[in-house]
């Protein structure tokens, strides 16, 4: 049979994102796949250099736009460990709830995607009229819909305004209300899991030797997270599972960060009802003169699809020496997605790449 | 803890290391550059079998490349950072392939980015950026708004 | 109801079915994406305008440009532009394609979109509110019944420019240089 090339490219109703994957087919199998990314490649580690550590802000949260709040964590976690600085309780709260709000609208918008790569299109409009109450909260506490900006060194930029608290839970109420929709209409839903299951698997050895990290670990048995194995902000202080299940297939990765939902919605209760009282920020010294002595080091949070890192180097001046993100999506969207589709059905193609919930701006940066 | 035994056995088996505990869960280590493999292969076999990433570092003024090697052990949560250094003249280093497999496209990143030259990795072409024609971008002595001046005549959109 | 009435409501058929049927061209260009979900569901609802999304540039007719452009992704949005069928209406969306945004300093982002295709509207912000797609919507509208959007004439009729500027940053587009793929994978 003769072989053809196809692009699963850029410009396509199933691809969520600039990303382009260039497929050798022969007849209705996948022969062989590479992964072309540089579509969205801005270059925000050279950028960085040139920026004081405070005009960093605004450019950091623009990594990954569907999931921007765990950037801004991160930086501001490595600037207060160069810098030594300390953050009050009541920031640390707050940046809990912020990040777990981050995770459910990321979910929310991984939900649309996938629905729609399998044909389920009611689903995507029910996730996203939901998400969209997290985003009016977003824009209450900050001032944006989409870019935050709110985490930085030395806790949160400002206070939560009275009654925030109650119209989070309200919307975490209902949220929690339509879960059980979701089920009804989609993960208990008959031909999705005959599509899915046995679709694209891996093994737990497989996973740790490939640099999988996140939901695509978990649900092949190994029940790793950031949260709990170096806590930060005030997750030693929450009690929350961690879902994991077994197989490994495309099934299992969208069962895992559904069940996530439920525990990010639970994460939040808890910081609402144990909130402490005080600064929600320490003052910083002024951050136009401001220089960090020498140094390195190492962070890490787990942001909506696995093991986020920022190494940062300082040399003492008022800019970064150097920034580099370590990014969950760079070894899932490049290697992983060639072995898995290595063999699969064309129809496949789509809901393989969306379960690993790749995005695609992380691996360009 | 942990740490201190890492840190015994990585100075008492690699010659000419050091290895420093920065606090709890990090050390970082500082290998010639013939001892790199070798150390990785010693690390993957004592737990540490999570390759978190590869960055590289521009030491313009000493005229060295910085690999930094970042490992997770999930059984004992201890991140190792395990720096070398190659010169800046000719930078090639030994590819990481046969120990941790996805070291590929790390190593892809830094060709194209610091222009270093990983023997053994059969696939450095690049990634990013199409039809580059200038020096590799992320060093130190490529100056982006100079770049952008010329390529896209902005002269006054620089602030 | 005689041919004058009606001449009064409708001013000019074509007009009326270009101007409530804008099929957008499904691509996700940049980090402007994230607002164009919520504006084609349920809570914005965009087909109260008559904007959908389309699949194929061939059926489209307007090109939602969401935010900055690489260079790779140039030579996409050109090819796309390129199979669009005439009267077509590209709406700058974000401050990116403006003058650059935010990356203005970046050596792998073209800084003004004007330069290589036809514009005929932009949306200011970082990020954008989906209203502001609804206001350039409407605007839109107004511009197709002035004879005002031409974006696509003038492309025609400057194509000499428009060429020159592509060439300058992308010598290696198949249309230009012979046909030697650029080297991937």
């Amino acid at each position: 049979m003769r072989e053809l090339e196809l692009y699963f490219g850029p410009q396509h109703v199933g691809m969520v994102g600039n990303f382009g994957i260039i497929l050798n087919v022969e007849g209705d199998t996948v022969v062989k796949a590479r992964s072309n990314p540089g579509y969205l490649h801005r270059g925000f580690e050279k950028l960085m250099e040139y920026r004081s550590y405070i005009q960093n802000f605004p450019l950091v949260c623009r990594i990954n736009v569907m999931d921007p709040d765990p950037n801004e964590m991160l930086y501001a976690m490595a600037v207060e460990d160069l810098a030594g600085l300390e953050v009050p309780p009541r920031g640390h709260y707050i940046r809990s709830i912020v990040l777990e709000m981050s995770r459910i609208s990321s979910h929310l918008f991984w939900i649309w995607g996938f629905g729609n790569l399998l044909g389920f299109d009611t689903i995507g409009q029910w996730a996203m009229g939901d998400r969209d109450y997290f985003l009016d909260l977003f824009e209450e506490l900050c001032g944006g819909r989409v870019y935050h900006i709110y985490i930085w060194p030395g806790g949160v930029r400002r206070d939560l305004p009275p009654g925030f608290a109650d119209r989070l839970c309200a919307a975490c109420d209902h949220l929690e209300e339509k879960i059980s929709d979701y089920d009804d209409l989609f993960f208990n839903n008959r031909i999705f899991a005959e599509r899915t299951q046995g679709v694209a698997p891996l093994t737990r050895e497989q996973a740790i030797s490939l640099g999988i990290t996140g939901t695509n670990l978990r649900a092949t048995g190994a029940g790793y997270d950031v949260r709990k194995d170096e806590p930060y902000a005030a997750y030693s202080e929450f009690k929350f599972d961690v879902p994991v299940m077994e197989d490994g297939d495309s099934y299992s990765r969208a069962i895992v960060i559904r069940l996530e939902l439920e525990q990010s919605i639970s994460i939040i209760r808890q910081a609402i009802a144990q909130l402490p009282d005080g600064p929600a920020w320490n003052k910083v010294p002024n951050p136009f003169k401001w220089n960090i002595n020498p140094g390195e080091t190492y962070v890490k949070i787990e942001s909506s699809r696995g093991e986020e890192g920022v190494y940062m180097v300082s040399d003492g001046s008022n800019k970064p020496y150097r920034v580099y993100f370590r990014t969950p999506s760079y070894p899932t969207g490049m290697l992983v997605l060639e072995r898995l589709l290595q063999g699969a059905s064309v129809s496949d193609v789509g809901h393989i790449m969306m379960s690993l919930n790749i995005a695609a701006p992380e691996i360009d940066r | 803890m942990r740490e201190q035994d890492i840190k015994q056995m990585v100075e008492a088996n690699f010659q000419g290391s050091t290895a420093r505990v920065q606090k709890k869960g990090r050390i970082i280590v500082t290998l010639v550059k013939e001892s790199a493999p070798g150390a990785l292969i010693f690390f993957k076999a004592n737990g540490f079998d999570h390759l978190s990433a590869i960055s590289c570092t521009d030491w313009l003024k000493e005229d060295e490349f910085e690999l930094v090697y970042h490992l997770w052990s999930y059984t004992e949560r201890i991140h190792a950072m395990i720096k070398t250094r190659i010169p800046r003249s000719s930078p090639v280093a030994i590819s990481s392939i046969p120990v941790f497999e996805h070291a590929q496209t790390y190593e892809r990143e830094i060709h194209e980015m610091f222009g270093v030259n990983f023997e053994g990795n059969p696939r450095l072409i690049p990634m990013f950026l199409e039809n580059w024609q200038g020096p590799p971008p992320m060093r130190k002595d490529f100056n982006t708004r100079e770049h952008v001046k010329n390529a896209f005549g902005m002269e006054d959109n620089l602030r | 109801m005689d041919r004058e009435e009606i001449g009064k409501i409708i001013k000019s058929p074509s007009k009326w079915g270009q101007k409530y049927s804008l099929w957008a061209v499904y691509f996700c260009t940049g980090c402007g994406i994230i607002e164009i979900p919520p504006v084609l569901t349920s809570r914005w609802d965009a087909e109260r305008f008559g904007v959908m999304p389309m699949a194929t540039p061939r059926q489209g007719n307007m090109f939602l440009i969401t935010g900055y452009v690489s260079m790779k992704t140039l030579g996409a949005i050109i090819r796309t532009y390129d199979q669009m069928l005439d009267p077509k209406y590209v709406v700058g969306f974000g401050s990116c394609p403006i003058n650059g945004g935010m990356y203005w300093d970046s050596y792998n982002t073209i800084k003004e979109l004007d330069k290589y295709i036809p514009v005929d509207g932009w949306i200011a912000g970082c990020m954008p509110r989906p209203e502001a797609i609804f206001i350039a919507v409407t605007k839109l509208w107004m511009m197709i019944d002035n004879d005002a959007a031409t974006g696509y004439k003038r492309y025609k009729e400057n194509y000499q420019y428009y060429e020159r500027n592509q060439r300058e940053v992308l010598p290696h587009l198949p249309k230009f240089a012979k046909p030697e793929h650029a080297q991937i994978g």
